[in-house]
């Protein structure tokens, strides 16, 4: 640990550049230094059998891949943390929350007046274009106007030390539930390195879901259901779908256990239909209704859109919202926050190139081996491309590709990671490249989870940290500090002490006994 | 069957239960305690220095986190210890070895010789220990009172065992909440606490072990007022003061001869339909120590009452200081 080296030009988040720790990590290294390699190498161990035995696992194909053959792996934590200082988490949370007030605006504009398209600001053709534009919720307003209830923005930091957006979530963002396992594995794991910090706490989330569900869900009369809804068990996030219905303490549904009548969503139960209010759907627009959408979809419930567009259900996150976090469309977002809130941009976009402009493809093309060229429409590292790392065939065929379909691709410059220190199979730590997925909850308010999910790429220099890919993660510290202290005044500790516990001296029968045989014995002779 | 095999087996359920009860809140307070206290303003506090409080005579000058939640694990000086508990469960075993299965006398045995052998092992020691004690006393524990259910008949030596495990899971619940429910004069976050969420209100029922049944069972969010309200009046929660109240009764009225004219039985019942009547009665957020309080006299009565009309007065130990 004492020969860990950050790399230069690339940030590390614990140890300055000349190799001492950073003020606020320096307690951390030494708990870190008091464990030893030897020490994490044996947390290892035990983080695999316990991930194991609680079934936190994903699947990856094993070596022969195409066999269909699948390995089920402990999810991989790095038991190293990730430290934020309470200043800077505040900031990431402010620039957050405008920036997901922004992206709901805009999906409420795209569905109606679109006034920022007859501003000029964001082209239609752009919007229209989009894989996740849906025609079919053109008109339909949510209840109190949130469309995205859920949102994940992948935030990077830069070597100057900046925070910025890498790319937008808001369709059906995953990892909370590695959030919340990770931190409850860290204080079973490695409770010594949390000796010297006061970290908050992550395990509120589900209840600030389920409050933000309630308070849109269209129920007048009762207290509302509220379902989450799973496309299956064979669905690689299907644990954490099944983690965010027990930590919610609500139904976990499948396509087959709802249906929609007289345009009223309910649910087939042991006593019959039960109306079920608001849906926190897990799975993609493409599938949720074949009258609507995909009309090959077996994990859909007929006539689901057509109950949501009476408004006798809420569907988070809305249908339609995944225009908003189009590859394309992340260009325009600085732009969205000027138009639609008035306010500048508190975190910035990473610089963006949208080839779809003939100038700014040749100059793309031009310089292709410094770029990250990635498809618009999807998500989860599939398709990017990384300059730097590519070999000269790839780019070649690369520039074929984007010559022929330009407006399904964009170009980003390569964001120099930051680094934070992981511990690798031996035990020693090494310096690996991470982000952030912050999680926020939109119902009557934005709730923000402090920290959210680190991803860290396992292989040294490698820039993709997305677990299909070999990405881990890493529990993410938000330090409290005197600002959040504030409002907080624990109530005074009940005055009334209980009585005492009776028969805390073994006593009963046997007891007397022995008092009296010790009585006894210890009588002064006669 | 003989007055001191009961009331053996009466403290041998009380103290298996003890046990239980003190691991779940360690294992919750310990975990909680490692991070700061969430968003909210708490409603209900329940930290170490509650806990030790609720297990009575541990020195309270050991300060808080860890040192603190160490005594209740493994130091067998300390009554209150879950090692002290699980020592005398062995020890009453022991005396009852002809009433109790084969089975079950081993599962008891075994806990507390691992416990006390491990004592050095590397296994309890260092920052990881408090959580594996805890981990391994809830496991144990379960297991010997799943042991107890299929391999004993249910007679009267059953309903001792089982009557002293109720008594004591209603009694370290109210505890619980006695410690950690706001006292009167803090009436600030009662009022507005319809949309917060509490963390402290979530250590309580971890520290019960009634997260999951109270999110089945109850729609409002876990704050300090509904949670308490849970674990002192849901039924359907095994766990809850009015179950293991309802249980009790049961379990008097299958072992005493004459339950009509029994005072421990009469006095359950009444209590029983006592909490009942509260639950339907009482509004929505009005104050619940007072209940708190006067439920945990009224099972000390009883506690009384069961000494003298079955163990011949044998249980004077038990009194109330």
């Amino acid at each position: 640990m004492a020969d860990y080296r950050p790399q230069a030009p690339f940030l590390d988040e614990l140890f300055e550049p000349d190799g001492s720790p950073r003020p606020t990590a320096e307690s951390l290294i030494r708990d870190l230094q008091r464990l030893g390699s030897d020490g994490l190498a044996e947390a290892g161990r035990r983080r695999d059998a316990i991930f194991m035995q609680q079934g936190i696992t994903f699947e990856t194909s094993s070596a022969g891949g195409a066999s269909g053959h699948h390995v089920e792996r402990p999810f991989p934590l790095d038991l190293v943390p990730r430290v934020l200082s309470g200043e800077e988490w505040r900031a990431i949370k402010r620039g957050l929350a405008q920036r997901i007030r922004a992206l709901n605006h805009f999906v409420d504009d795209v569905y109606h007046a679109r006034e920022i398209v007859r501003e000029g600001i964001v082209p239609w053709r752009l919007v229209v274009s989009c894989s996740h534009f849906a025609r079919a919720v053109h008109g339909i307003r949510p209840p109190g106007g949130v469309y995205t209830h859920v949102a994940g923005c992948d935030l990077v930091r830069h070597s100057d030390g900046t925070w910025k957006v890498i790319e937008d979530n808001v369709r059906i963002p995953s990892g909370i539930s590695y959030v919340l396992e990770n931190r409850a594995a860290m204080a079973r794991l490695v409770p010594e390195l949390f000796a010297s910090y006061r970290v908050r706490p992550v395990d509120h989330y589900p209840q600030l879901l389920l409050r933000a569900l309630r308070s849109v869900a269209p129920s007048a009369e009762s207290e509302a259901t509220v379902v989450v809804w799973t496309p299956g068990p064979a669905n690689p996030a299907y644990f954490e779908h099944a983690f965010l219905a027990r930590q919610m303490g609500v139904e976990l549904v499948e396509a087959s256990d709802l249906v929609v009548r007289d345009d009223v969503l309910y649910m087939r139960t042991t006593r019959g239909l039960e109306r079920a209010h608001a849906v926190y759907r897990r799975l993609d627009d493409d599938f949720v209704d074949p009258l609507e959408f995909r009309p090959d979809s077996l994990l859909g419930v007929p006539g689901l859109v057509r109950a949501y567009r009476a408004g006798s259900v809420a569907i988070a996150n809305a249908f339609g919202t995944g225009v908003a976090d189009d590859k394309a469309i992340y260009t325009f977002v600085p732009e969205m926050i000027r138009f639609y809130l008035g306010e500048e941009p508190i975190l910035e976009n990473v610089r963006t190139y949208l080839l779809s402009d003939p100038e700014q493809l040749e100059h793309v093309l031009g310089r292709l081996g410094e770029l990250v060229v990635k498809p618009t429409g999807e998500s989860g590292g599939r398709g990017v491309t990384i300059g730097p790392h590519a070999s000269e065939q790839e780019l070649e065929r690369m520039r074929g590709v984007l010559a022929n379909h330009p407006d399904r691709w964009i170009a980003q410059d390569v964001v120099r990671l930051s680094t934070v220190p992981t511990v690798c199979a031996d035990g020693t730590l090494a310096p690996r490249h991470v982000d952030l997925r912050p999680f926020a909850v939109f119902g009557e308010r934005i709730d923000i989870v402090p920290g959210g999910l680190t991803r860290v790429a396992l292989e040294e220099g490698s820039l993709i940290v997305n677990s299909s890919r070999g990405g881990g993660s890493k529990d993410t510290w938000v330090l409290e500090d005197s600002a959040d202290d504030a409002d907080r005044a624990g109530p005074p500790i009940a005055d009334t002490q209980p009585p005492a516990l009776p028969d805390l001296r073994y006593g009963g029968w046997t007891g007397q006994q022995q008092q009296q045989q010790q009585a006894l014995e210890g009588a002064p002779g006669p | 069957m003989l007055a001191r095999i009961a009331h053996e087996l009466y403290w041998l359920g009380r103290n298996l239960a003890r046990a239980e009860f003190t691991a779940r809140a360690v294992e919750a307070v310990f975990r909680s305690e490692l991070q700061a206290s969430s968003d909210s303003t708490p409603g209900v506090f329940f930290g170490s220095g509650g806990l030790l409080a609720i297990l009575g005579d541990v020195d309270a000058t050991a300060g808080n986190g860890r040192p603190a939640l160490d005594q209740l694990t493994l130091d067998p000086g300390r009554p209150g210890s879950m090692l002290a508990s699980i020592e005398r469960a062995r020890e009453g075993a022991r005396t009852v070895r002809d009433v109790i299965s084969a089975e079950m006398w081993e599962a008891i045995n075994t806990t507390s010789l691992t416990l006390r052998e491990g004592f050095e092992a590397p296994r309890w020691e260092g920052a990881t220990g408090t959580s594996a004690t805890s981990q391994y006393v809830k496991e144990r524990t379960a297991l010997i009172w799943g042991v107890a259910n299929r391999s004993m008949l249910r007679d009267e030596a059953k309903s001792f065992l089982d009557a002293g495990g109720l008594i004591e899971i209603a009694d370290m619940v109210l505890r619980m909440l006695r410690v950690a429910l706001p006292t009167t004069s803090f009436a600030g976050p009662a009022g507005d606490s319809a949309g917060t969420s509490d963390g402290q209100a979530l250590i309580l029922l971890q520290a019960v072990g009634g997260f999951h049944a109270y999110l089945r069972a109850v729609t409002a969010p876990p704050n300090a007022h509904p949670v308490a309200r849970f674990l002192l009046f849901e039924r359907a929660y095994p766990d809850s003061v009015a179950a293991c109240v309802d249980s009790l009764h049961d379990c008097f009225a299958l072992a005493d001869a004459g339950p009509r004219n029994s005072k421990p039985v009469l006095r359950v019942s009444r209590l029983a339909a006592d909490l009942d009547f509260q639950r339907r009665a009482l509004p929505d957020g009005a104050e619940l120590t007072g209940i708190c309080e006067q439920t945990q006299q009224e099972l000390a009565h009883i506690d009384q009452d069961i000494a003298e009309r079955y163990f011949a007065g044998a249980a004077s130990a038990g009194e109330r200081r």
